[in-house]
């Protein structure tokens, strides 16, 4: 089937001239039509629920508008309200330092991860999978799981740190700021690290193997060889992980809304929690569009600047 | 254990030497003369299982602790641990979450149908862009291309008020059609961008054989291109699959009814009390039931999952 094919592709090939050319033109044009129809599904989808919503939302936040009723343009009203916006600079801020308390752990633990799990030892497939499940199993339902066995008395983590004496088994970890979040903390590098480190373990395994033989050769340590080998040849992936870590860690939901309800009081608020708590329970859209405009562009920024500063120069 | 005593025999001589050499640890030095050279790389090989078991346990045994005291009744989960009571198992949760009248099986239900739906979209639309992406030429395609994996950079959190509104007005707002189409236009930078280099993986020979041969484009597609893409679309399909049966926000922002929520809106409801008073043990149970199915699509798929991390992990 493969030899008719290519001879008579061969045949079709050998044949030049003016028809040839005629014939390019009309190949185009079906070309550019199937093209077209091929990828209007994707631009459409894209189109209605994200570029339209994304428009949408600048609109709406220039105006007052409720969940139900009319509206009227404010111009920057609904901007100039965040500025004094306790809660949300409260939650801006928390989100930053939840973000800042996170990504180093995850980063360091998922490359010591990835270096472990690099090579083609027996058994290191398995760990993979393994070190990964927390990841593919979601973090809603270890949430879940967490607020179970973070309840003072009953719970399994007061149940063990009373054990080993480090803490008494009535400790209400969900409605005491700090311990909310260091709880939350631990879970959430527990979560994200594998795939930190399948990332990297991706980059690191499209590194060829003679770089690190030659090393070898030259008496290079195992040290001074992931230094001058590994990381600059793995920038990309690094400023990948990176990336996907700190705006998944500033974008955080779930954990907060699920473990503390952004409680004791809005202490534990993320960002994404008040701008759905603005939407839909003080029903003030615009104001939460206007966040959410914000939103986008600290998300941009972070993405720009890491991506920049990663993998900026050089090349 | 038994490499390790088998290594320590003194009659490993220095004659293995070369082939340990050649296996990719113990190269680095040549062993002290009277220490074998694969000794070297047999405890390297037991270390590195001890140490990777070790690692596992702590990803692991916190997931296979929380299926243990789901099988515990609501009043052993809440009570002080006592060991009196703490090894009586019982599908007692199990049983009251998938019968009866507060019963979650239609949210596992709603679950599985946006899943689905979900990833059989994400794939189909994928598909069908990567293949006019990869394989044809037309104006606009860079733009095209370009607008597409802008949803990447947009986050769905950051236009979930504007959509809200949006899926209103479009009569989408409650429905697991709608929910499914949000979903899939969120997992469609990555499908899109998977299937598209699938498609330019193709030898382009294959394909144009398939054009002298006068195959339409639909059939190229469905009878020669189909084996070569299949490994991306089951790619797409399953980062799909996962990212809805897991997603909470937006299923928590546009489902109001209950009888469409999905399964972590219901248990989220079930956390807060709606239906009442709090039931730990049913909670576990539901965390559970939502975490089987990911365990057991990925174990399955798993390698489709890498070779979509891997080729993430290039366009960086």
């Amino acid at each position: 089937m493969a030899a008719t094919e290519s001879s008579g592709r061969a045949a079709a090939g050998g044949r030049a001239g003016a028809g040839r050319l005629r014939q390019r033109g009309a190949a185009d044009r079906r070309d550019a039509r199937a093209g077209l129809a091929l990828t209007a599904p994707s631009l459409l989808l894209v189109g209605i629920f994200a570029l339209f919503p994304l428009g949408f939302g600048v609109y709406i936040s220039l105006t007052n508008w409720p969940l139900v009723g009319p509206y009227h343009f404010i111009g920057l009203s609904n901007y100039q309200g965040l500025i004094h916006n306790s809660v949300f600079l409260q939650s801006i801020v928390f989100t930053l330092k939840y973000t800042g308390i996170v990504t180093i752990p995850i980063f360091v633990v998922g490359y010591s991860l990835a270096v472990f799990v690099r090579s083609n030892r027996k058994g290191s497939t398995l760990f993979r999978t393994l070190i990964f499940l927390p990841y593919i199993v979601g973090l809603v339902a270890e949430s879940f799981m967490a607020v179970v066995e973070l309840q003072p008395t009953s719970g399994t983590a007061n149940f063990v740190l009373s054990k080993l004496h480090l803490m008494s088994d009535t400790t209400a970890w969900t409605v005491h700021t700090g311990l909310a979040t260091t709880a939350i903390c631990i879970l959430v590098i527990w979560f994200a690290s594998g795939l930190t480190m399948m990332l990297l373990m991706a980059g690191m395994q499209g590194i060829p193997a003679d770089l690190y033989e030659s090393a070898r050769v030259d008496g290079a340590s195992w040290w001074s060889a992931e230094r001058r080998i590994t990381l600059p040849l793995l920038r990309r992936s690094i400023a990948l992980s990176l990336i996907i870590s700190v705006v998944g860690s500033f974008l955080a939901f779930n954990q907060f809304f699920i473990i503390t309800d952004g409680g004791p009081g809005t202490s534990t608020e993320s960002v994404v929690m008040s701008i759905f708590q603005t939407a839909f329970a003080d029903t003030d859209v615009g104001l939460a569009s206007a966040m959410s405009v914000v939103l986008v562009i600290v998300v941009g920024l972070i993405t720009f600047i890491q991506f920049h500063y990663l993998q900026g120069d050089g090349d | 254990m038994a490499s390790v005593r088998s290594g320590q025999q003194p009659g490993a001589g220095p004659a293995p030497a070369g082939i340990a050499r050649a296996r990719e640890d113990s190269g680095r030095r040549v062993g002290r003369p009277g220490q074998g050279p694969g000794r070297r790389a047999r405890r390297g090989t037991v270390l590195f299982i001890v140490a990777g078991i070790l690692i596992s346990v702590v990803f692991v045994v916190p997931l296979l602790w929380e299926m243990f005291r789901s099988l515990q009744p609501e009043s052993t989960v809440t009570q002080a641990p006592s060991a009196a009571t703490f090894g009586h198992l019982t599908f007692a949760n199990y049983r009251t979450l998938l019968s009866g009248q507060d019963d979650i099986l239609r949210n596992v239900v709603n679950s599985l149908i946006v899943a689905v739906l979900t990833a059989v979209l994400t794939a189909a639309v994928s598909t069908l862009a990567g293949y006019g992406f990869g394989l044809f030429r037309f104006r606009g395609s860079g733009l095209i291309f370009g607008l597409v994996l802008l949803a990447f950079m947009i986050p769905f959190q950051a236009v979930l008020t504007p959509l809200f509104l949006e899926m209103h007005f479009l009569h989408l707002l409650n429905s697991l059609i709608g929910l499914a189409l949000f979903y899939t236009t969120f997992n469609l930078p990555v499908g899109v961008y998977v299937m598209r280099n699938s498609f330019l993986q193709v030898p382009r020979e294959i394909v144009d054989a398939a054009r002298v041969d006068g195959a339409s484009v639909t059939r190229t597609l469905l009878s020669v291109l189909r084996p070569l893409v299949l490994p991306g679309i089951a790619t797409s399909a399953l980062y799909a699959f996962l990212f809805s049966w897991t997603e909470f926000l937006g299923a928590l922002s546009f489902m109001t009814n209950d009888s469409l929520f999905t399964l972590p809106v219901a248990l989220s409801n079930a956390e807060t009390g709606t239906y009442g008073a709090v039931n730990y043990g049913l909670l576990l149970a539901g965390a559970v039931i939502a975490m089987i199915p990911c365990v057991v699509v990925f174990m399955a798929l798993q390698r489709y999952y890498v070779r979509g991390l891997i080729s993430g992990a290039l366009k960086g």
